[in-house]
């Protein structure tokens, strides 16, 4: 149990001034492919693989990982600024981090989710290089069983994120899962509702439609109101006597939100497959369920933001468990790693780390300086972001608009997917104007594909029998969790607001 | 402004110093390859995948050994399971200077979707290669070696997981089930990463997979090789027999080959075909088949559009008896 001369090991290869070099790019190309809606991570380091051919693996894994963690940062940026997610594991973030902005907070927002990132980021290199062997365990307990119920605990959080109306909110998740069946599907081989493209035959590709209906809907949103007519009017409040940096109160209210969501997202990232966004949108629910106030989420919450950024950036940190004990890449970006590995002629595999010591923990090591030099970085970069809220709307507007065309296309060069954008901003707008719930929609739409296949593959392998989901020790643990959250959470709110009331009438 | 005039006028100029070398140029193109034109390679995949690690790999060992005169534009046009790159490609029949490398999806994506083109629209240059599938469980499991398999699969019924149903990780245990003797339930999973997780949680039985992915898991001994759908085991599986070996041949495999544009000019296709005759004798192709666990199999020209259509036709089959396909 040598974990920190491992570390330091590590740290003594990661520190050399070209390996640091190599960092500082990938931190910075990380948070630049994060910023651009649409072009994720995997979009980033699939462009920059090639680059890193004839390169010093150890200088070029770590630049890729740090691409990769890095767009978690910048991904947010967008998301409070434009309520345009940046990147799939940012559309939680636009809940709270857009109406912050819009009560002239975005300073404050902008800052708290660098902090928030950061913490996430580490806590989930610290469990790495603590626990890595034990939660390589939970890497492999999972199957289709466990899938289906994580898939489904997650369908649970609807009932937080459904928002006001519970009617408009059903119709919303089911107008999701609707969009999930389309592809082929996977049992059968047949095509459902592709009517012979190519391009639908993955099915709905979720981040077009989240860029559309809440970045394009909050826009047609804004215009419908009459926005532009206001000579100077911008699309949220700026004045100059407002605070840049967050107040203690914003520091002390989230301190625990952040352990949460560091854990929570930390162990979903773990689990291949699932990933930063379901993370960052368990984790909002969750803290919405937990919170003494839960009316004022999805009206500029601090914690309501804190709790998806924390999350996302410790599930990608998570998500190198699967990479680094089994070399099982947990998504798309992780996959690209796994692709760079191979290119360097190295096997990943449970014998990785004991046979490429320096290589992994050089790169361990590189994520703690990677999280440091990233929240450096956007805390310098986060003043001249700021700016783009004094643009008035009818600049910004149709910048906005030119962004979001070019980031979908930019991820897959499809034309069907960038009209989908398009329809969803549309649609976005109605469900804006009639209070219907995107999140809700965007929800189903991932959850709803992963319940249907894992359900599916489980009844192949059980023969239609249901007894499989207690037969199996990590399946009840989930079952055994969920009901645990469904007792405890409702009577926990229910204390919360009791003393919350107790307060109100004392004070 | 002063800038952008001057620019102007110098392209205005080069404009007019390429008149008479247009001229000039029905003369050259007798010849194959100009290097004046520049090769467009379609990659129809993002970068990573299998698909384009092969095309950069042709490409840096025809650039190291010099066999292409011109400049060559490497282009990852993904979309549509390859119909989009191989779409590209196919817009640009009857020229010489469009080439594409294929993979799995080439065979399977017309038949999921309507593509206007089919493999063997395109000018055949070469087959390199094929990707092949080894039968791996759980390294926990009492079944040593393929017999054991088979035996225990004809008394209990068995769970096989792949990637996918239009697919060889479909074909190829249906076809070898059908030649041993065996049922078994086929388990659809979106990609490898999924499906090995399925595996090692000790869902499935079984699985099938190119084995470049899983190697450490099968070196640690969490994964137990049993039998290799290919001509010849790679080095890296060690003694796994082939199904060929245990007496129940298959010959299906997935083509890694190159293409030209539908009706590419003769002496284009025969300049690919004899370049790729010194690519493959090359340490670097030797060493990409090894790290990759590829099996060599070369075929040219029409040979490789006879494979292709075999492949295709078989393929087309199997899907259709399940009711994949219609």
């Amino acid at each position: 149990m040598d974990i920190f001369s491992d570390l330091f090991m590590g740290l003594s290869i990661a520190i050399t001034p070209i390996n640091l070099v190599y960092l500082l790019i990938g931190a910075m190309v990380g948070m630049i492919v994060g910023v651009i809606p649409g072009f994720g991570p995997s979009a980033g380091l699939a462009i920059l693989l090639p680059v890193t051919f004839g390169m010093d693996p150890i200088g070029a894994i770590m630049m890729l990982a740090a691409i990769y963690y890095g767009a978690m940062y910048g991904g947010t940026i967008t998301s409070i600024l434009i309520n345009t997610p940046g990147e799939s594991a940012t559309v939680a973030s636009t809940f709270d981090g857009f109406p912050l902005a819009k009560k002239g907070r975005a300073g404050p927002a902008l800052v708290m989710q660098a902090v928030a990132s950061f913490v996430g980021g580490t806590v989930g290199v610290i469990l790495i290089t603590i626990l890595a062997p034990m939660f390589s365990q939970v890497s492999r307990s999972f199957g289709p069983p466990e899938y289906f119920l994580l898939a489904c605990m997650g369908l649970l959080t609807l009932i937080v994120m459904i928002g006001s109306s519970w009617k408009l909110g059903v119709i919303s998740a089911l107008i999701g899962l609707a969009l999930g069946t389309v592809g082929v599907d996977l049992e059968t081989g047949q095509g459902r509702y592709t009517f012979g493209s190519a391009e639908l035959i993955g099915g709905i590709y979720f981040i077009p439609i989240a860029i559309g209906l809440f970045g394009l809907g909050e826009l047609f949103y804004a215009f419908w109101s009459g926005l532009h007519n206001t000579g100077s009017g911008s699309i949220v409040q700026y004045s100059k006597e407002q605070r840049f940096w967050p107040t203690a109160q914003d520091f002390i209210s989230t301190k625990w939100t952040m352990v949460r969501g560091s854990v929570l997202g930390f162990v979903v990232g773990v689990i291949p497959g699932a990933g930063a966004t379901i993370a960052s949108l368990m984790a909002y629910s969750t803290e919405r369920s937990l919170s003494k106030h839960p009316e004022r989420f999805g009206k500029g919450e601090m914690a309501g933001l804190v709790a998806p950024e924390t999350a996302n950036n410790a599930a990608s940190s998570g998500a190198m468990i699967p990479l680094l004990t089994l070399g099982i890449p947990g998504s798309a970006s992780t996959a690209v790693l796994l692709a760079a590995f191979m290119l360097w002629g190295l096997r990943p595999g449970p014998l990785f780390m004991s046979q490429n010591p320096e290589l992994a923990w050089g790169l361990i090591a590189s994520m703690y300086l990677g999280n440091m030099v990233l929240l450096a970085i956007s805390i310098f970069a986060i003043p001249l972001f700021v700016q783009i809220i004094k643009v008035p709307y009818r600049i910004l507007g149709p910048a906005v608009v030119v962004i979001c065309a070019l980031g979908t296309f930019s991820v897959h060069a499809s034309f069907i997917e960038t009209y989908l954008m398009f329809a969803a901003g549309i649609v976005g707008f109605f469900m804006r104007r009639f209070g219907f719930s995107p999140a809700a929609l965007v929800l189903a739409l991932v959850l709803g594909p992963l319940a249907e296949e894992a359900l599916r593959q489980t009844m192949t392998i059980s023969r239609g029998s249901f007894a499989i989901f207690v037969q199996r020790p990590a399946s009840l643990w989930i079952i055994g969790i969920t009901i645990a959250l469904l007792v405890f959470l409702p009577i926990l709110g229910r204390i919360g607001s009791r003393a919350a009331n107790t307060e109100k009438a004392g004070g | 402004m002063t800038h952008f005039h001057t620019t102007l006028k110098a392209g205005a100029v080069a404009l007019v110093a390429a008149a008479p070398l247009a001229v000039a140029t029905p003369v050259v193109a007798q010849q194959y390859p100009d290097p004046g034109e520049t090769l467009d390679w379609t990659i129809a995949f993002g970068p990573g995948g299998g698909n384009d690690i092969m095309a950069r790999t042709i490409v840096e060992i025809i650039n190291t050994y010099d066999l292409y005169p011109g400049d060559i534009a490497l282009e990852n046009r993904a979309g549509g399971s390859g119909a989009v790159g191989w779409g590209h490609l196919y817009g640009q029949s009857g020229s010489g200077y469009g080439i594409s490398t294929t993979s799995g999806s080439f065979v399977t994506t017309p038949l999921q979707a309507d593509t206007p083109w089919d493999p063997t629209d395109f000018t055949p240059v070469a087959l390199l290669a094929t990707d092949d599938l080894v039968l791996v469980v759980n390294g926990s499991s009492e079944i040593q070696n393929i017999d054991e398999f088979i035996s225990y699969a004809q008394e209990n019924p068995v769970t096989i997981a792949g990637t996918g149903t239009v697919n060889v990780d479909f074909i190829v245990p249906t076809l070898f089930a059908e030649a041993a003797g065996f049922e078994f339930e086929y388990v659809s999973f979106n990609s490898m990463a999924d499906q090995t997780t399925a595996l090692l949680s000790e869902s499935v039985d079984a699985m099938v997979g190119n084995p470049g992915e899983i190697l450490g898991l099968i070196d640690s001994g969490d994964l137990r090789a049993l039998v290799y759908s290919g001509s010849s085991t790679p080095e890296a599986l060690g003694d796994v027999p082939t199904m060929g070996d245990v007496g129940h041949d298959i010959g299906v495999s997935m083509p890694r080959g190159l293409i030209l544009p539908p009706d590419a000019p003769e002496e284009a296709q025969q300049f690919w075909i004899e370049t790729m005759q010194q690519v493959v004798e090359t340490p670097e192709w030797a060493e990409y088949i090894a790290t990759n666990t590829l099996t060599p199999t070369v075929l040219y020209g029409e040979e490789f559009r006879e494979f292709l259509d075999r492949t295709q036709t078989g393929f087309g089959e199997v899907l259709r008896s399940v009711g994949a396909i219609q």
